[in-house]
């Protein structure tokens, strides 16, 4: 019997991965640094659904994969265009710079 | 496995079943040519929208009694999928004519051809999510419908309230999506499975680790609860319900809020509830876990801190978004009940709902066409310079609020009754309290309108004949509603009837 | 036998091993003379104007967004081209639809003119140019 990589170190990687993220989209105040922090969110959740995916010999999990990675392209794509409108309108890619409304 | 041949056989039956999400695909595709060809013509897409809709609406009408499964396991038809299908149908034809006289629109965007597409999009974003009974079809209705609502938010492109509350929308939406999803694959990983019925039938043969359970469902709701704007989850509502066009945030407080309660509802009944046949009415729980108590949370939330926070506000749009909060909070707690009357309920709720919140925000629009603002003061003495404006307002202001003898009063009185009928009393209390709140902030809008700057010599706000009759439109069925409501209850009481597998 | 750690360690070493053995060897074997215009960032002879971190142009950019877009989308062909063969010609019907409509995305972005390189309007200058103190 081989000795195999337990599953429970796939999934505290990627719920470091995951923590590391929201951190990074709590913290930072760059528009386009949070988009990649949200990224990372989303790989965290892939390698999950990989692993778990693996573990129960289960293909369903990599198929969200696929859908993940999609899905994350057309956000960052509609994401990033947005910031662009939004620079071209107050000149700032900084959130907290970005506060016309409050409360 | 199924062979071949039965897996097409399938594939044919379920093509047919899919008919209104069919019929809306291709008015997307063939809006998207429309306007690439005729570069020039102002409201061609819209037309195609809503023959879009109406084809959708013909197609929905033949589903009417149809309860079964499509694409093996993946998507459902079942009464309360067609009840909640039928408010977003209804509350997108009426955002799309909304849409046509709202001059913002017009001035601040190059063009609206994308605007009605992107909102053929959402609306068959929203029916996907509606009827699914699988994760992945629940995350990518999910994202289907965000992304098109992200660039409508964002539509005037030369507001700059609209792209701040577009980035706004984009960011929460996709921390919350990526939650959401993070939950998903823990569930996968714990139950082995991304469909809701087997998961049902995992968890009720099998013990699983209450806490990662509850853990994962504590984030899938973060997904569900920021499309409903529950409160820990509300952040991005009121700016965005600020800076979108008036019939986007009118659409995302009605239509998006449909099909988000409706993925709640089906997710939390289908998952988490013993299938056992004949005692249909109230649901017993699987496991452990009290979800009665933690959506009661929710709604106490939601409510309270939507209530007390719009008392502050002077934009008239993001008081509307407070209340929309509150309303989200008043219809979780008739889903905290989870039994059938309490899912009638919401369904009664948001038939009424959908008919005075588009009205609210119509008038908004009307008003915004002639003066240019939202703000509260700007409202002063209007009720004299546009009569009927301030009459329509005030009734739907009535009715949101919940007072007789209008349509709001009739959905609040069905969510109270099924929260008492369940023994939440105390949860009843506290709504009651809340719509007591509520009042505080409605009238303020109507004193603004009547009481306020009563003798200026301003001029009357000017409106077409066709943009009152829209108005009536609204105005009336409020009304009309109040009284005669039977209908809709009969109808909803029968539509309470969620789909559970075989 | 080799257990999963041990793979991984087996792949890093080797990877440490690939890089460093080439990077040594190559020092050992290459000559070494340098000189200024060696060592300039073009030793063709251009020479570089301004710092690196300039900002991209933002049309680049649109056009990356786009690519990005239709290159994930390639990722639903692979499992379809796994089981093409037993489905046979109901899968390719289906896959069709589906290139249809990236197609169509494709033909929209396109009509469009928003995959265009538009060229910034050069400045030709007018008589008015050369009177001194009129304004623009």
């Amino acid at each position: 019997m081989q000795e195999s990589v337990p599953l429970n170190y796939y999934l505290i990687l990627s719920a470091i991965f995951f923590v590391m993220g929201a951190v990074g989209v709590l913290t930072r105040r760059n528009a386009i640094i949070i988009f990649m922090s949200i990224e990372m969110m989303l790989n965290a959740v892939n390698l999950t659904f990989v692993s778990f995916s693996s573990y129960n010999s289960d293909p369903a999990g990599q198929m969200f994969v696929f859908f993940v990675m999609a899905v994350a392209a057309a956000e960052a794509a509609i994401g990033l265009a947005i910031v662009l409108a939004l620079y071209r309108n107050q000149q700032t890619v900084y959130v907290d710079k970005v506060n016309l409304m409050k409360w | 496995m199924l062979g071949l041949d039965q897996f097409i056989a399938e594939l044919n039956k379920s093509i047919s079943m899919f008919l209104p999400e069919t019929a809306l695909v291709i008015a997307f595709l063939v809006a998207l040519l429309l306007d690439l060809m005729f570069k020039k013509s102002k409201n061609l897409t819209g037309y195609t929208a809503l023959i879009g809709f109406l084809v959708t609406g013909y197609f929905l009408f033949k589903q009417m009694n149809m309860q079964s499964t499509a694409f093996s396991n993946m998507f459902v038809i079942d009464q309360f999928g067609i009840f909640m299908k039928w408010v977003i149908l209804l509350s997108s034809i009426g955002v799309v004519l909304i849409s046509f006289f709202t001059n913002e629109l017009y001035e601040k965007a190059k063009g609206v051809g994308e605007y009605f597409t992107l909102i053929i999009g959402m609306a068959f974003g929203m029916f996907l999510l509606v009827g699914s009974s699988n994760l992945i079809i629940i995350y990518l209705a999910i994202e289907t419908m965000s992304l098109s609502s992200y660039v409508l938010a964002g539509y005037t492109k030369e507001v700059k309230r609209a792209s701040e509350a577009s980035l706004k929308y984009v960011i929460f939406g996709a921390v919350s999506s990526g939650i959401m999803i993070y939950g998903i694959s823990i569930l996968f990983g714990l139950t082995g499975s991304l469909n809701l019925f087997e998961i049902n039938r995992f968890l009720a043969a099998n013990p699983v680790n209450n806490f990662a359970l509850f853990l994962s469902v504590i984030m899938i709701l973060s997904g569900f609860g920021y499309k409903i704007s529950a409160v820990p989850f509300h952040f991005w509502t009121p700016d965005v319900y600020e800076g979108a066009p008036v019939p986007i945030t009118a659409y995302l407080s009605v239509a998006s809020k449909a099909a988000g309660f409706a993925i709640l509802l089906r997710f939390f009944k289908v998952t988490f509830l013993d299938s056992v046949p004949g005692n249909d009415s109230v649901w017993t729980l699987l496991g452990s876990i009290d979800w009665h108590f933690v959506i009661a949370i929710l709604a106490v939330l939601s409510m309270t801190l939507g209530n007390l926070v719009a008392l502050w506000q002077t934009n008239v749009k993001r008081i509307l978004a407070y209340s929309s909060i509150a309303h989200a909070g008043y219809m979780l707690m008739a889903v905290s009940t989870m039994d059938d009357a309490g899912v009638a309920s919401v369904l009664i709720y948001f038939f009424m709902y959908m008919v005075m919140n588009l009205g609210a925000f119509y008038v908004v629009a009307l008003i915004a066409n002639n003066i240019g603002s939202e703000e509260i003061d700007d409202y002063n003495g209007l009720g004299y310079r546009a009569p009927i404006l301030g009459i329509c307002m005030t009734l739907f202001l009535i009715s949101l609020t919940g007072l007789p003898p209008t349509a709001g009063f009739i959905g609040k009185l069905y969510v109270f009754s099924a929260v008492v009928k369940a023994g939440y009393i105390w949860l009843a209390v506290v709504g009651v309290i809340n719509s007591v709140i509520s009042l505080f902030y409605y009238v303020k809008i109507f004193r603004n309108m009547y009481l306020n700057d009563v003798d200026s010599n301003k001029s009357k706000l000017t409106y077409s004949p066709a943009s009152i009759v829209l108005l009536f439109v609204f105005a009336i069925p409020t009304l009309y509603l109040g009284i005669f409501f039977n209908d809709i209850v009969k109808w909803a009481s029968y539509s309470a009837n969620i789909f559970m597998g075989k | 036998m080799l257990s999963d750690f041990g793979v991984i360690l087996l792949f890093f070493i080797i990877g440490f091993i690939f890089v460093g053995v080439g990077l040594v060897a190559a020092a050992f074997i290459r000559p070494s003379h340098p000189n200024p215009i060696k060592n300039s960032t073009y030793e063709c002879g251009e020479i570089p104007i301004g710092g690196p971190w300039i900002r991209f142009n933002i049309r680049f950019y649109v056009i990356a967004l786009v690519f990005l877009l239709f290159d994930v989308e390639v990722v639903f062909l692979l499992p379809w081209a796994l089981v093409f063969k037993q489905l046979g010609w109901f899968a390719f019907i289906e896959m069709i639809v589906f290139v249809v409509i990236l197609v169509m995305g494709l033909a929209y972005v396109w009509g469009k003119g928003d995959i265009d390189w538009e060229k910034p309007k050069p400045y030709i200058p007018s008589i008015d140019d050369l009177v001194v103190g009129k304004k623009k």
